[in-house]
């Protein structure tokens, strides 16, 4: 019981530092002057989301929830890629 | 042993690990948004960026790995955290850069962000001279 | 004091204060490409909304339509016609 009391403390005492990086990372997002500055910060946005629900899912004590972070993080670089593509050739597609 | 009496040794020295590098992550991260906000512009916030990404999401991974495996009042359920922690660490080293020099190729190249506070741009005169 | 619920509700108020921010911001946009990033962002903020409501199928499933399918085929879209719109 103190194990599983010290543990859920720390990572309670830890979650207010993701709230203020994850709205500092959300200004860049509304005052990027182009494109790829916003593409840019919700690609760090993104993973560090991945850990977030890493973290959650040892306080909540279920262990399907990790699953959902793998997906996120792999559809995260799709979207990289594709506005890569259309700023290069102006066209979209094979 | 020594902080925590209930556990083998072993066991203790991977959670000691796991909550060191869990630390460095969160530390990594705030240093990364706040990079992120005040770099003057797109080609200097690619260092902020990797910081933010890297320190602050691949390394905190590994330390859930490790932190996971040794708590043995979850049951069964830390294997299930620990192999998907660990893959998901894998998966943002191996596509994270990847996605991220595509993208700034392609700022460069459609001309979308002006080199500004400009000191040399050599890929510049690379291109002149390939078009000579 | 401090239990697993609590928790959850605080990081879902502000999960989805993000998301009817850009939600917004998507809307009153002229240029089309930052209109879909931010839909793409909006999309984020909700499947992590259903994260905390422990169901972790539908996040899966949200992930998919809502960053990838959605945003290549508007950018396919946009890319046959012009890239910003007039009032």
């Amino acid at each position: 019981m103190a194990l599983e009391n010290f543990i859920s403390t720390f990572i309670v005492v830890l979650l207010p530092a993701f709230l203020i990086s994850l709205s500092l990372y959300a200004i860049r997002v509304i005052k990027g002057p182009s494109v790829t500055d916003m593409v840019l910060a919700i690609d760090c946005i993104t993973y560090d989301l991945c850990f977030l629900m890493g973290l959650l899912s040892i306080l909540f004590k279920i262990g399907f929830l990790m699953v959902a972070a793998l997906a996120l993080a792999l559809w995260a670089y799709v979207l990289d890629v594709y506005v890569a593509k259309y700023l290069e050739a102006r066209e979209v597609g094979d | 042993m020594f902080i925590f009496p209930e556990l083998n040794p072993l066991e203790e020295i991977a959670l000691i690990i796991g909550i060191i590098l869990t630390l460095i992550g969160v530390f990594c991260d705030i240093v990364g948004s706040i990079g992120m906000v005040r770099f003057p512009n797109f080609f200097v916030r690619l260092h902020a960026a990797t910081v933010g990404t890297i320190g602050g999401a691949v390394y905190p991974l590994f330390g859930i790995t490790l932190m996971s495996l040794a708590l043995n009042y979850l049951g069964v359920m830390r294997y299930f955290i620990a192999t998907g922690a660990f893959l998901t660490a894998i998966a943002i080293v191996l596509t994270a850069p990847v996605g991220s020099h595509a993208l700034a190729r392609a700022a460069h190249r459609s001309k979308t962000v002006p080199v500004e506070p400009k000191v040399c741009d050599f890929l510049k005169e690379d291109e002149r001279l390939i078009e000579e | 004091m401090i239990e697993a619920t609590l928790i959850a509700e605080i990081l879902l108020a502000f999960s989805l204060t993000l998301a009817l921010i850009f939600a917004y911001l998507a809307i009153r946009e002229r240029d089309l490409i930052k209109a879909i990033v931010f839909s793409a962002l909006q999309s984020v903020a909700f499947a992590y909304a259903y994260y905390l409501l422990f169901a972790p199928d539908i996040v899966l499933a949200y992930i998919a339509v809502g960053v990838g399918i959605y945003s290549i085929l508007l950018i396919y879209g946009v890319s046959k016609t012009e890239r910003y719109e007039e009032v």
